[in-house]
């Protein structure tokens, strides 16, 4: 058992998997981070603008069925080798599940609140800074939460477009054919996968919670 | 963004032939109604009848298709709605707390929205859950759901109050709560309204409420005004069947034959009696030392007639003697029946007789206790 132990450590050693995976984390959180502003924007957007909805929808649709190795190398003319393409694809594809959830949350809520804020006083922006954007945090959260899945596979890809991470270690592996490296960094990619899904998995089923609000088809 | 305030009290609301078209059916159709400041009036009728129509037109929720609606004399459609709205306070049946903001957080929503600072707008919220006899401490931090619907409903009355609105509007507002509650409710309710003076529109389907709660009731059908009047007016003088069915005359009337005067007296306090002898300033003092403000007048053991304060006021520098400015009162015999005795009082515009047994006084007939009694 030591010895197993002691042998993993080498190898984590070896392929510098600690520097790898802050590399991987950080990419990935960029990537998030700006998905989630500009996905929540386009769902507001496309609220406020209802005649932009169907359009904008499809159009994210469209990208989405880009396959993601294509859509990175279709990146790289622009972007360049490196992390560019690969926070760009991710961010591409994490538009849509959060621009529609949010969408989908603002225009759910249930109507009888939208008519109480109006009659006591609540302007159009008040309603939706205080009331809508509120009651579809947990559906927000839901779009999120599928984009982190998208995002931890397509930023495990850029190692093939040379934007560190764990993606490299794998990429590394499968040149060098090391067996125990691709082992390693392939389930320590998907234990790292699981326990950030179950983590917003569980902020979800909070905001659910507490705030009772939207219940998907219930 | 904070938004002036309209209008300190309200002197008036003029619904002048308003009318409002849902497809081809009228949901009101030329509305004439006035609504005078500080009263509670009552908004009663089937379903459909226009009511929840009519209290939205006033908050413009739903605007007219024609007509006018003034408030203060100022035509509504010349204010920004959103402006109005605060002015306005808005209590409805399914009162609509916010179920992600605790209690406070619902309470306070419009006063941060007028840039109230934190400090205030906590002291408001403090200050309108103990009016509505919600302990602050205990209910600030919690949501909605934690609450009963009884407690939800009060809270909807703070938020209502939050901005100290001089106009209140309540779409059945006890609705959707068990009987018991409902009475200890509207017996709250009796003793806010007292404390905050505001004019408020009322709308219900349950007469008794509307007997026991209203200065006047307006009753509604298929979107127009059938009758607007007191309790009693509606009672005595139903314009038609549905106004007697509504306030459910006849029985009372059958009721009431059977009644006499003696069963539905109100004791005479000793404190209302006067000397003849005195004079106004001297009755105005003494008055004031027992909270009264009407008077009953009595000259070597026997009924002169009543006062009033209002009217003792105005003569204040005369000094004239009592028995020289009474009003003469009604007297009815122990045995007389009441509806004659209330019939009579109506026809005099009076609210109040005496009632004696020979020479000896034996209480007081009030008009509207009497209604109340018979409830």
């Amino acid at each position: 058992m030591k010895e197993y132990f002691h042998e993993i450590l080498i190898l984590w050693n070896n392929h510098m998997l600690t520097m790898r995976t802050i590399e991987h984390l950080k990419m990935f959180s960029i990537a998030l981070i700006i998905s989630v502003i500009i996905g929540v924007g386009v769902g507001v957007l496309i609220y406020s603008q209802p005649k932009m909805a169907s359009p904008v929808l499809n159009f994210l649709n469209i990208l989405e069925t880009i396959p993601d190795l294509a859509l990175l190398v279709i990146l790289l003319p622009l972007l360049r080798l490196g992390t560019g393409p690969t926070i760009a694809a991710s961010v591409i594809y994490s538009i849509l599940p959060i621009a529609r959830n949010t969408y989908t949350g603002l225009k759910g809520v249930d109507g009888k609140y939208i008519y109480v804020a109006e009659a006591i006083g609540l302007s159009p922006r008040d309603i939706l800074l205080n009331v809508r954007i509120p009651m579809s945090l947990p559906l927000i959260a839901g779009g999120i939460r599928i984009a982190l899945v998208f995002t931890m596979g397509v930023v495990t890809l850029g190692g093939l477009v040379a934007a560190g991470g764990l993606g490299t270690v794998l990429q590394n592996g499968i040149q060098l054919y090391e067996k125990d490296a691709i082992l390693l960094a392939g389930l320590w990619t998907g234990i790292l996968a699981v326990i950030l899904d179950l983590g917003a998995g569980w902020i979800e089923k909070e905001l659910y919670k507490r705030y009772d609000t939207w219940h998907p088809q219930r | 963004m904070p938004t002036q305030r309209l209008f300190e009290r309200i002197d008036s609301i003029e619904l002048q032939r308003v009318s409002k078209k849902y497809g081809s059916r009228y949901a009101v159709e030329s509305l004439e109604l006035t609504i005078e400041g500080g009263e509670l009036l009552i908004l009663i009728g089937p379903s459909g009848s226009g009511k929840t129509t009519t209290l939205r037109m006033i908050n413009r929720m739903t605007e007219p298709d024609s007509g006018n609606i003034l408030i203060n004399g100022q035509d509504i459609m010349q204010l920004d709605p959103v402006r109005l709205r605060r002015n306005i306070g808005y209590v409805i049946q399914n009162i609509g707390l916010f179920p992600h903001m605790t209690i406070g957080e619902n309470v306070g929503l419009v006063p941060k929205l007028e840039g109230w600072d934190e400090k205030r707008t906590n002291g408001r919220v403090r200050h309108l859950l103990d009016f509505v006899s919600l302990p602050p401490e205990q209910f600030i931090k919690r949501y909605p759901r934690q609450l009963s619907g009884g407690q939800q409903q009060r809270v909807g009355l703070a938020r209502a109050l939050a901005m100290d609105p001089p106009l209140l509007l309540m779409d059945e507002p006890f609705g959707a709560l068990d009987p018991i509650l409902r009475k200890q409710l509207q017996k709250e309710f009796l003793e806010i309204k007292k404390e905050i003076g505001r004019t408020i529109v009322f709308i219900t389907h349950d007469i008794e409420e509307a007997l026991r709660l209203g200065d006047r009731i307006a009753i509604m059908d298929n979107g127009r005004l059938v009758q607007v009047g007191a309790p009693e007016d509606l009672i005595f003088d139903p314009v038609n069947d549905l106004v007697s069915d509504i306030v459910d005359s006849e029985r009372k009337f059958k009721h009431m034959d059977m009644l006499n005067v003696k069963d539905l007296m109100t004791p005479l306090d000793a404190k209302y009696i006067l000397d003849g002898g005195m004079n106004a300033c001297e009755a105005v003092e003494i008055m004031k030392d027992r909270d009264i403000d009407i008077g009953i007048v009595f000259e070597n053991g026997m009924l002169a007639g009543k006062v009033e304060m209002i009217n003792l006021l105005k003569c204040e520098d005369e000094r004239p003697f009592l028995r020289d400015i009474t009003k003469p009162m009604k007297v009815f015999a122990l045995r007389d029946s009441v509806a004659t005795a209330l019939s009579e009082m109506k026809m005099s515009r009076e609210h109040m007789a005496m009632v004696m047994n020979a020479d000896t006084v034996c209480g007081i007939l009030v008009s509207d206790e009497v209604l109340l009694k018979l409830i």
